[in-house]
């Protein structure tokens, strides 16, 4: 009860901004059904859901981007209408975005100015830069060409650029997936800073427990469109939370990786180890089925795949970590046969792919679960069956014509042992959900029985449920002697599945950890030395 | 095709020797050159932006019209070279309008535009003609004087020193303005500009008026500054306009490098005019597709994506990525 006085106090405040009702749909899909949320100036308000959730329709909303079909925006006392992003701008609400609002080919301070209506003066604005960089403690060097900067640098300059302009109330939408452990936790600091001290509203959007217990003051919980849960931080635990975002009882040990609370993988992982040390020694023992070898890919004369060299065993899941955009797409590609090698070499049971020709790591029995399932795994027209067919599409011909009896009879094999909920096998692709879709793609490559297999971001965009079933498909995998190669930005997943996990960055291999030295510290440090890397060489710069 | 470009070369080879000592070749690459350049300025401002634009040749051949019908009329220089500027924005403003406001292809407003005004130019030529004396070149004393380029640098026609303050505009505009520093980020990555509060789309149209603006002085230019000819012709422009597209690729989207282009272009157009003025007998048609032979080879070398602005000709819609 010692809280209610204070939040008697709080309330008193009027709040920064409020959403009353607002609801969008997009065709049959309700993101937002009817929310209803304030903003209070001096608190961070985290927001959290699953994927799909509608988190980012309703900041959306916020800023201007997306117009809602229902409902009213209060702000300062009176409904305003944000009609797009400069509206939302003169309002006084800022957002940093995860990809979308940087010039990659300007400066820092030219980004940082991009959108203002002050005087165009190249060294005030440096200065200013410089000043709010300080303010803030976000070094950054502001000649330096953001295409040349990390992600953590990048979402400084997002950051900066946002302050700069002092806004009332800022949004922040998963902010931390392009960041390391450590630049996480200093954009946590700043948070603190600017809520404290400058009377901020901020909305942190995530699908993460352990960030949202850590730097909120406050959660809103939103499932399936609706707020579904609202508390104070301090009165919330991890589990309550787990079940409200899910809508049902979930063991936090087991989801713990889909959560994303990597302490608790931490502690699973002590308990672990001893297990685990034995198993890795079995698994060292077993013979290397896939091996890159100094693979090296130049791009626009940038090496994007940088000598890069990793050994996976039969039945060993190898996890691939690094931050995004290190190489990790290219690494897919190259598995897919869809880039040719420069240099080096892939070999698969002793037997050498001939790089650059299409299919040809296919033949040597690689499947690969890609990165985007929609741009080179699926195609959303074509049916489940055609879907499940398509690659391998001579099993199910006759005399050159596809025999649609057989095919749907594979298809409805496939369909039940791996638990697809479609309308049939004749239903679009397009029309599955997510995790549907992902298990249609899970089913396929694993259907011709590969010898390797490459899931590169396996879970991302998915749900919870659909995040558990797909670890549990991977370690099974592995379990029935498949050479896994496992390619994640999600440290947690990471750590839950792999056996062994090499750090990737700039396209190079710069660090190997075993399961059971593996702590989401060591590997946030490992990967932390890249940012540090980063911040040398700007240091030089200047 | 290579054959072609061999016998041109050799023959070229060979005459090389009088044409590094003709001044008259100077003076004619210098011209040529200056033409190209005010297009090439203003494309570069447009493609900056994102704007692959066609329609600079028909926005020359507007300028080079109107300015020649305005000097008829008016026999006032400056009058009519304003309206030349005037001619090239209206078709800078169609070109705007169609592919930045009403989201048709770009190319295909570009071509249209392109056959309609040279149509268009052509029939009132027919019924009005559009007469010009000529501009007396402005000898500067002494400078003039220097052996060899002399009278290529500082023997023009007043109007050809145009593009001394146009060009430094062009470059002050993009790099020193806040709308500079717009154009470049929504030729970039609209979706950013888009995100950061800037009008993508007039952005672009604003820098299409300004290809046509600088585009329609070179058309005005193009007519009043020549020594030899007087008066609009059709074919006059003659491509010109392709070829600024050209000299821009060439320089990489970079101001000095389509100079350099301009530079390079407006040779290989001087050779073609001068080699028979020499005493060179080469097959007439075979001398007037060099300079197209040369951009072509010279586009296909040098137009590396690495350095063009990333969403070139990409139409930007809001909430597609
Ligand atoms: N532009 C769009 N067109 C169609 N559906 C969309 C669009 N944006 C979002 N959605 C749908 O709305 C729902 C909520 O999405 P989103 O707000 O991105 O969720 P979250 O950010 O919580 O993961 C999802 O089902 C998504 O597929
Ligand atoms: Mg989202």
């Amino acid at each position: 009860m010692g809280f209610g006085g204070e939040g008697a106090g709080a309330t008193a405040l009027a709040p920064a901004v409020g959403l009353r009702g607002v609801t969008k749909r997009y065709g049959p899909v309700v993101a937002c059904a009817g929310v209803d949320l304030e903003l209070m100036p001096g608190e961070v308000h985290g927001i959290l859901g699953e994927n799909g959730a509608g988190k980012s329709t309703l900041m959306k909303i916020l800023i201007g981007l997306v117009q809602p079909d229902e409902g009213s925006i209060e702000l300062g006392g009176r409904d305003v209408v944000i009609h797009d992003p400069q509206t939302a701008a003169a309002l006084g609400i800022g957002m940093v975005h995860q990809h979308l609002s940087l010039v990659e080919a300007l400066t820092v301070w030219e980004n940082v100015l991009l959108g203002d209506a002050s005087r165009f003066d190249r060294s005030a604005a440096r200065r200013q830069v410089m000043e709010t960089a300080e303010h803030y403690g976000l070094e950054i060097d502001p000649d330096r060409r953001v295409g040349d900067l990390s992600a953590g640098l990048r979402q400084r300059v997002e950051l900066i650029k946002c302050l700069r302009r002092d806004p009332k109330i800022l949004i922040l939408d998963e902010p931390t997936s392009v960041l390391t452990p450590g630049e996480s936790e200093q954009l946590f600091t700043t948070l603190r800073d600017v809520v404290a001290a400058e009377q901020r509203a901020v909305a942190l959007v995530s699908h993460k427990l352990a960030e949202i217990l850590h730097a909120t003051d406050r959660i809103t919980i939103m499932r399936q469109g609706r707020v579904v849960e609202r508390s104070r931080t301090v009165e919330a635990t991890a589990s309550s939370l787990a079940t409200a975002m899910v809508g049902r009882h979930v063991n936090l040990r087991s989801s713990a990786a889909a959560l994303g609370v990597t302490d608790l993988v931490d502690d699973e992982r002590l308990r672990a180890e001893r297990e685990a040390a034995a198993a890795a020694a079995a698994v060292a023992a077993r013979p290397v089925v896939l091996d890159i070898d100094r693979a090296r890919v130049v791009h626009d004369g940038v090496a994007v795949l940088d000598d890069l060299s990793i050994q996976v065993r039969a039945g060993e899941i190898v996890g691939v970590a690094g931050v995004e955009g290190n190489g990790q797409r290219e690494l897919g590609d190259l598995l897919s046969s869809l880039v040719t090698l420069d240099s080096g070499s892939v070999v698969v049971n002793g037997r050498s792919a001939r790089t650059g020709r299409a299919g040809c790591m296919a033949e040597l029995g690689i499947g690969v679960i890609p990165e985007d399932r929609h741009d080179s795994g699926c195609v959303l027209d074509l049916s489940v069956a055609e879907n499940l067919v398509l690659d391998r599409i001579g099993s199910v011909a006759r005399l050159g014509l596809v025999d649609r009896k057989r095919m749907r009879a594979r298809a409805l094999e496939l369909m039940r042992e791996f638990d697809i909920q479609a309308a049939g096998p004749d239903a679009p692709f397009g029309s599955l959900s997510g995790g549907n879709q992902q298990r249609v793609v899970l089913a396929r490559e694993l259907g011709h029985d590969p010898t390797v297999l490459v899931a590169a971001q396996p879970t991302r965009g998915l749900d919870v449920g659909a995040i558990e079933y797909m670890s549990g498909r991977l370690r099974a995998a592995a379990d029935s002697g498949i050479a896994v190669l496992l390619v994640s930005t999600e440290l947690e997943e990471i750590l839950e599945l792999s056996d062994r996990i090499v750090v990737m960055s700039r396209g190079r291999v710069i660090g190997e950890l075993d399961r059971a030295e593996a702590t989401s510290e060591r590997l946030g440090l490992l990967l932390g030395g890249v940012g540090d890397d980063h911040d040398r060489s700007r240091g030089d710069a200047a | 095709m290579i054959a072609v470009l061999g016998v041109v070369l050799a023959s070229a080879a060979s005459a090389v020797g009088d044409v590094l000592s003709s001044e008259a070749m100077y003076q004619s690459a210098m011209r040529f050159a200056i033409v190209l350049a005010f297009a090439a300025a203003g494309e570069w401002v447009a493609e900056r932006a994102g704007t692959l634009n066609i329609s600079i040749e028909a926005m020359m051949i507007g300028g080079a019209y109107a300015s020649a019908v305005a000097f008829g009329a008016f026999d006032i220089v400056p009058l009519a070279l304003l309206v030349g500027v005037l001619a090239g924005v209206v078709v800078a403003l169609v070109q705007a309008h169609l592919s930045h406001q009403l989201s048709i292809d770009q190319f295909v407003v570009g071509l249209t535009l392109n056959l309609f005004v040279l149509g268009l130019a052509l029939f009132l030529d027919s019924k009005w003609e559009a007469v010009t004396s000529v501009v007396k070149p402005t000898r500067l004393p002494v400078l003039h004087d220097i052996p060899v380029v002399g009278e290529a640098l500082f023997g023009q026609p007043w109007p050809m020193y145009l593009i001394v303050p146009v060009v430094p505009l062009a470059w002050w505009l993009v790099f020193r303005t806040r709308w500079g520093l717009e154009i470049r980020s929504v030729g970039d990555n609209p979706q950013s500009a888009d995100v950061s509060g800037i009008h993508v789309n007039r952005r672009r149209r604003e820098s299409i008026m300004v290809a046509g603006a600088f585009a329609g002085l070179g058309g005005g230019v193009l007519v009043l500054g020549q020594i030899s000819i007087a008066g609009y012709e059709s074919g006059h422009v003659g491509l010109k306009g392709i070829i600024a597209i050209a000299a821009v690729i060439f320089g990489g989207w970079t101001l000095r490098g389509t100079l350099m282009g301009c530079v390079l272009f407006g040779y290989f157009f001087a050779l073609q005019q001068t080699l028979p003025v020499l005493g060179y007998r080469i097959n007439a048609q075979l001398a007037a597709s060099l300079p197209y032979l040369v951009a072509l080879l010279v586009t296909a070398v040098f137009a590396t994506r690495t350095r063009q602005p990333r969403a070139l000709a990409q139409p930007f819609v809001r909430g597609l990525t």
